[in-house]
């Protein structure tokens, strides 16, 4: 198979520029080109200006700032000819097919053979596309429809066409998958796709219902949204997000290009307030709000639009008995006697009946439509599970019900589940009546499918080890969040004494959407409130134990974070032999947002690693510093390559980009190293003593007088600074790890009992947010 | 015959030595409250509590309220002592000036109310509920009802009461029938029964203002949809003239185990003209903002029962000669001891004093933080003391009132048969005590209130207003030489205390029913650690006057009943501990049919 080691983007709008970026932020070379603007003194000044908004962009479309020095700006006018060694093109200009198709004849004319060219177009057909374009073209043409922004979103649909090379299909998928860490679906060449066919029939269908129904948008988003695992933006906020604007172009597209007869015709009229909104500018959170709004006359109060008079009011807070007496149980939603329960299915009975039809359509298989739906509009279940959960028999029978067609696929399982498991096998049901096995690609190993047959190694309420082969095992966070409790720290110590004995190394993995956000708070600050500080030094120092005991444990310990990993969740990364992390991994020693310090060794691991891995001018301050300069300002790490920059993340350390690669490449990593493995040596410590503490003190006095910091930030860094710098001591005298470790635990101790400290846990447990005291 | 004094050297202490009284100046609105001003207030309180109250009491219980041609009347002698007084002020005493009051801090009037609550509990009745009614409609009403109605209620010249009982709901209010029906002029229109009304008809004022809840037209099911209306018993022209009848009927008065004298009814509502109090369907938010202070009253109560029975059976036991002492004669000129010299009528006799003056001394540090709550210009210090008192409200409504009842049955046990027999007075206050531990929330929701709501709220924020300082206390005093033998067991307890806290709650969290079962356990165990906390500090105190004064038999006593607190009566933490730990399987699994 042929490798993709330069890409070309042409198109640095919103999603070219995207793609571009993403493509830097796998570590390929991209050069980016847009149009030469009229009288420009600058004729890249597009794809410059792209650039440039990029690295401004937030979320962030880059990784790290070494990523953005890979894309290389031009015009293309004057470089196509940079085109010439690129392995992959990718076309991302307006949606224009006499435009989209003269771009071709001049890419065919430079790029090399064997070279291939893709199209972002999420609206024109493929036939199209290569209609009258030469066969070569035609053999090395598809379309990879990314999803935005595309660094976050983890869908990439594609589309070959009759004439495209299955090599070049398998090349762009191979590195879709490994390289860009995407989610790839095939798609047949049909209009919208899957993702976006059924996703805006979705959007189209909760619209309408919620117009007809004059339900409160509040309500709307309510239902449609958390009770079926659908994120809590529900329809009318994530219209907001994705902007309003955007709605009728592709409500329009598909209507236009949807055979007579389909579903989404019914549900395809003119929305007059709608209208209305974009044209006064209310285009959603880019423009001056949309559905929802703050209004900043009235000192920012929220607002929502009265689907019916088109006038904004005081949001409301969703209070939907429906959702409330359904609870986890879908089909109640669906059954209850309430305008709630029947705008619940109304909309979503015709989604999901729509998702039926698109079987043997859109695609042939079941999870490419599920596997869209997660990763394109990040449903937790995609449509079929869905209907799994709610049984095929009564949702065939409430279809018929309502009226609603009944889609070759739901006849051909016959009251069957879509998906099953047989002896530990993941089997999907097929429009032939059959179930094929579902077979994980190679390199993918999911920790559910390993409890799909087997039992917990070790388990309590917050924690548990599985065994996943080859004599490795895992250990996984189980608590709400993965925040840490005594009862993780207790099994983690058991967990290490089982491996010891029964297995060769360690991986501390989970597949919840957060690797770990850091202790839990709400236990502390209980434990807190109630005076059980020597409850509370007893956690502190049997964390440190633990995690000692990791970090010396005879066999190789690999972590493998996806998400946020912040405070505990963090220091548990800190003491690991190595860690392979998913690209997406945001690390951060967070504590003093809550008025503490890191007391589970992080301060001790911090100060090792800028010492020994930190090319810093010698003597004893500067370790310091990068560690008080990270600490004291709670510096999270925005990306696994971040993460190496802040030395959460050592540069041996490896980075997955693809989600579902992660635990196979963490056994493969910890099986690596099982060889001959020996503990680190313990480090030793000079530091500076209180000298270099008070320095500290000035520099935050500093920050202070500036209005950057707060006077508790002050009580904070100052803790912070005795344990960097190592209390009462000098650069003659050498601490060991304990001397530090002892060091964290008196300044995490004070600060516990401070009304500060407790102020700002107890704030950020009720708001979500920081205090700033 | 029965007597009463009241205790103001021992209020004196607990408001000026224990709680440092003096610094209540220093509240915004308190400043007149110096010592000059109150101490003259408690002493005509306490006059006015033994002369005019308390002779009241005994016959007031014989003759109880009576029901004739709907006209409800009070005891002989009730209506002369209202006017009294009412015309002494004392109806206003707590009051807001610019009503008409007299703005005395809540720890000022607590006292004062014990007073009237050890003198004759059910008069203080009538007051109690005006005061009650008094508070939702300041905090609640309209300008223009509180205009039209306030002042009259603060100068006693009409009384209050509040409706919420009906006959198939107590507890569960959100049962509620009591309708109110809009009318054109912005009225409404109450129709319903309520029951057990306490002073819902009398004939001690001129005018009676309902408080009722009641639902609206289309109010959503439950708690949510019930509304709170101000129903006068007579109807009141704009020139404040008391006018004819407003469909508000005394349908019968109930017949009681105690509190005789006050007139307990069932009132008929027909179509009464009402005004609505707060906002619609909020009614029970405008009853839960004056829940804290009704229910710190009615502990009060408790405590003012359990202050009479122990003067009494003191009395008794000094008086009453029978047998002789264990360890050889005492009173040989006497054909016996007195009882007093009994190791168990002493361990009764203290038992009762260690109780209530540990309840004093705790109930006045509630209302201290209940004014700071209220009065004090930082809204953290505010916010804090407010925390303070949602928290300790139903510690010390079930404790307290359980207590008095203790400390009244073991003033019936003292005086032997005698006790049993009315003429004696002592079986009054069980009789009397008994419902305090009823009404207002039962002792059983008092500690469902402590486990369900206030512990977990703001994951223990309110908690740490008590463990906290008591802590502090604890690390420095443990280990003071005098001290130790106090703050020791007040230690241990404190640490049974933390476990079981943590316990509970992370119990309750898993499975509701587990807290659910441990509250009444736990909520004493946290109230003996309290009265602990108090008793030590109270030997802190006494140690400091006798260091600096000399001695005094009544500090001598002071610490003499911290030891006694802490030997005898707060092992029972102990026990309570081990029942909250022992969870609530044995209470959840038994059979329902095997009951």
């Amino acid at each position: 198979m042929a490798e993709i080691n330069k890409v070309a983007v042409i198109g640095a709008g919103v999603m070219g520029a995207g793609i571009a970026a993403h493509v830097a932020n796998a570590g390929v070379p991209v050069i980016l080109l847009d149009i030469v603007p009229k009288d420009a003194a600058d004729r890249s000044a597009v794809a410059k200006g792209a650039i440039e908004r990029l690295l401004k962009a937030d979320p962030a479309p880059f990784m790290s700032k070494a990523a953005a020095r890979l894309v290389t700006p031009g015009n293309v006018e004057d470089d196509l000819g940079l085109l010439a060694d690129c392995d992959l093109i990718i076309e991302a200009i307006v949606e224009r097919l006499d435009l989209k198709q003269s771009l071709y004849a001049k890419i065919d004319a430079v790029r090399k053979d064997g070279s291939i060219v893709s199209s972002n177009t999420s609206t024109i057909p493929l036939a199209a596309l290569v209609g009258g374009l030469p066969e070569r073209f035609a053999g090395d043409f598809l379309i990879t429809h990314f999803f935005n922004p595309p660094r976050y979103m983890r869908l990439l649909e594609v589309v070959a066409g009759a004439a495209t090379r299955p090599e070049a299909v398998a090349t762009v998928s191979q590195f879709a998958d490994h390289r860009l860490g995407k989610g790839v679906v095939r798609c047949k060449d049909r209009p919208g796709f899957i993702a976006n066919r059924l996703g805006v029939t979705w959007l189209q269908a909760a619209v309408v219902e919620a117009f007809d129904r004059a339900i409160d948008i509040e309500d709307a988003d309510a239902i449609i949204g958390r009770p079926m695992g659908i994120p809590k933006t529900g329809v009318f906020g994530l219209l907001d997000l994705v902007g309003l604007d955007l709605m009728p172009h592709v409500n329009a597209s598909l209507a236009g290009s949807l055979p007579a007869g389909d579903m989404f015709h019914d549900l395809y009229r003119p929305a007059p307030l709608i209208e209305k909104m974009i044209a006064e500018g209310y285009t959603g959170r880019k423009g001056k709000g949309g559905f929802y709004r703050l209004n900043r006359a009235e000192g920012k109060a929220k607002e929502a639009i009265d689907l019916t008079t088109g006038a904004y009011r005081p949001q409301k807070k969703a209070d939907v008995e429906a959702v409330k007496e359904a609870g986890r149980s879908l089909g109640k939603l669906f059954e209850h006697d309430s305008a709630a329960g029947r705008y619940a299915w109304a909309v979503m009975g015709r989604t999901l009946a729509y998702a039926a039809l698109l079987v043997g359509d859109a695609a042939d298989e079941i999870e490419a439509i599920d596997e869209a739906m997660r990763l394109g509009y990040n449903w937790k279940k995609g449509p079929f599970e869905l209907i799994d959960d709610l049984g095929v028999a009564w949702f065939v029978a409430a279809l018929e019900r309502s009226g609603l067609p009944v889609a070759p696929i739901l006849t051909a399982a016959a009251g069957r589940p879509f998906y099953r498991v047989v002896e530990g096998r993941r089997e999907v049901l097929r429009l032939d009546g059959g179930y094929a096995e579902l077979v994980r690609p190679d390199g993918v190993l999911m920790l559910a499918d390993v409890k799909l047959t087997a039992k917990p190694v070790l388990k309590n309420g917050s924690a548990s080890l599985w065994d996943i082969g080859d004599g490795v095992a895992c250990f996984e966070f189980t608590s709400k969040m993965n925040s840490l409790d005594p009862d993780t720290i207790d099994l983690l110590q058991k967990s290490i004494r089982k491996v010891a004995k029964e297995f060769k190394a360690l991986v501390i993995y989970n597949e919840g959407s957060q690797f770990s956000v850091g202790a839990n708070l709400g236990l502390a600050l209980f434990a807190a409130n109630i005076a059980a500080f020597a409850e509370i030094e007893n956690l502190i120092a049997s964390g440190q134990a633990v995690y000692k005991a990791l970090k010396y444990a005879k066999f190789p310990v690999v972590g493998a974070p996806s998400g946020m990993a912040l405070g505990g969740g963090c220091e548990i990364l800190l003491h690991c032999s190595a860690i392979q992390a998913h690209a997406e991994t945001y690390v951060g020693l967070v504590e003093v947002g809550v008025g503490l310090i890191p007391g589970w060794g992080g301060c001790k691991e911090m100060l090792a690693r800028w010492q020994s891995l930190g090319r810093l001018p010698n003597g004893p301050m500067p370790p310091v510093i990068k560690a008080f300069e990270t600490i004291s300002t709670a510096t999270v790490a925005k990306s696994a390559a971040e993460a190496k920059e802040l030395l959460f993340l050592r540069p041996s350390d490896g980075i997955t980009m693809n989600r579902y690669r992660l635990l196979a490449d963490a056994k493969a990593k910890a099986l690596s190293l099982v060889e001959g493995y020996q503990p680190p040596a313990p480090p030793t410590f000079r530091l500076p003593g209180p000298s270099a503490k008070v320095g500290m003190d000035m520099a935050v006095d500093g920050f202070r007088r500036l209005g950057k910091a707060t006077a508790y930030d002050a009580v904070v860094s100052s803790a912070l600074a005795v344990v960097l710098s190592g209390g009462d001591t000098d650069v003659i005298a050498e601490l060991s790890e304990d001397d530090v470790l002892e060091l964290e635990r008196t300044a995490f101790a004070g600060l516990v009992k401070s009304a500060g400290t407790l102020d700002r846990i107890e704030h950020m447990l009720m708001t979500g947010k920081p205090l700033r005291n | 015959m029965p007597i009463y004094k009241a205790p103001l050297r021992d209020m004196r202490f607990v408001l000026y030595e224990l709680h440092g009284g003096e610094a209540m100046t220093e509240l915004p609105g308190f400043e007149d409250f110096g010592r000059d001003l109150v101490e003259p207030v408690l002493d005509e309180a306490a006059k006015l509590c033994e002369q005019v109250l308390f002779p009241l009491n005994r016959s007031g219980d014989e003759e109880g309220c009576t029901l004739a041609n709907g006209v409800v009347s009070t005891p002989k002698g009730f209506k002369e002592a209202y006017d009294r007084f009412r015309d002494g002020g004392w109806t206003s005493i707590s009051c807001d000036p610019a009503w008409g009051g007299q703005g005395f801090p809540n720890v000022v009037s607590t006292l004062v109310e014990e007073m009237i609550c050890s003198a004759n509990l059910s008069f203080g009745m009538y007051p109690g509920l005006s005061h009650g009614a008094y508070n939702a409609l300041a905090r609640h009403g309209t300008e223009a009802l509180k205009e039209k109605w306030l002042p009259k209620l603060v100068a006693g010249e009409w009384a209050g009461t509040m409706c919420l009982t009906e006959p198939h709901c107590g507890t569960d209010l959100g049962l509620i029938r009591t309708r109110a029906e809009p009318k054109d002029d912005g009225s409404w229109a109450v129709t319903g029964t309520k029951i057990f009304i306490s002073a819902g008809d009398h004939d001690l004022t001129d005018n009676i203002l309902h408080l009722v809840l009641a639902r609206t037209p289309g109010a959503p099911k439950g708690i949510k949809g019930i509304s709170l209306f101000l129903v006068p018993k007579y109807a009141v022209g704009d020139d404040g003239a008391v006018g004819g009848p407003n469909g508000v009927t005394c349908g019968s008065i109930e017949h009681k185990m105690g509190i005789k004298a006050s007139s307990t009814c069932v009132m008929n509502f027909d179509g009464a003209t009402g005004w609505l109090i707060g906002e619609r369907h909020k009614g029970m938010r405008a009853m839960f903002t004056m829940m804290n202070t009704a229910r710190l009253g009615v502990a009060i109560q408790g405590l003012g029962i359990a202050e009479v029975s122990y003067q009494n059976a003191v009395a008794y036991a000094r008086d009453r000669i029978q047998g002789r002492s264990l360890s050889g004669t005492k009173a040989p000129d006497k054909a016996a001891d007195p009882i007093l010299v009994h190791p168990d009528v002493r361990r009764m006799l203290l038992t009762q004093r260690a109780y209530t003056e540990g309840c004093r001394a705790l109930a006045a540090g509630i209302a201290r933080e209940l004014d700071v709550s209220q009065r004090h210009p930082d809204p953290k210090v505010r916010q804090a003391a407010e925390d303070y008192v949602a928290l300790m409200t139903p510690i010390a409504k079930a404790m307290m009132t359980d207590l008095g009842s203790e400390v009244a049955n073991l003033g019936v046990q003292v005086y032997g048969g005698h006790g049993f027999i009315r003429e004696w007075g002592q079986e009054q206050y069980v009789r009397d005590a008994r419902i305090t531990q009823i009404y207002e929330g039962t002792n059983g929701v008092q500690a469902l209130d402590l486990v369900g709501r206030k512990m977990p709220a703001d994951a223990g924020r309110a908690l740490r207003r008590f463990f906290h300082p008591v802590q502090a206390f604890i690390e420095a005093k443990v280990e003071d030489e005098r001290l130790g033998v106090f703050v020791q067991p007040l230690a241990k307890a404190f640490v049974r205390l933390q476990q079981a806290t943590a316990q509970v709650a992370r119990a309750g969290l898993a499975r509701p029913d587990e807290a659910g079962a441990a509250a009444t356990d736990y909520l004493k165990l946290f109230g003996l650690t309290a009265l602990a906390h108090q008793w030590a500090r109270m030997a802190e105190v006494a140690y400091a006057r006798l260091d600096a004064d000399g001695p005094d038999t009544f500090y001598e006593a002071k610490i003499a009943t911290a030891r006694f607190f802490m030997d005898r009566l707060l092992p029972e933490s102990s026990a309570r501990f081990s029942a909250v730990m022992a969870g609530g399987r044995s209470i959840m699994e038994f059979p329902d049919d095997a009951f």
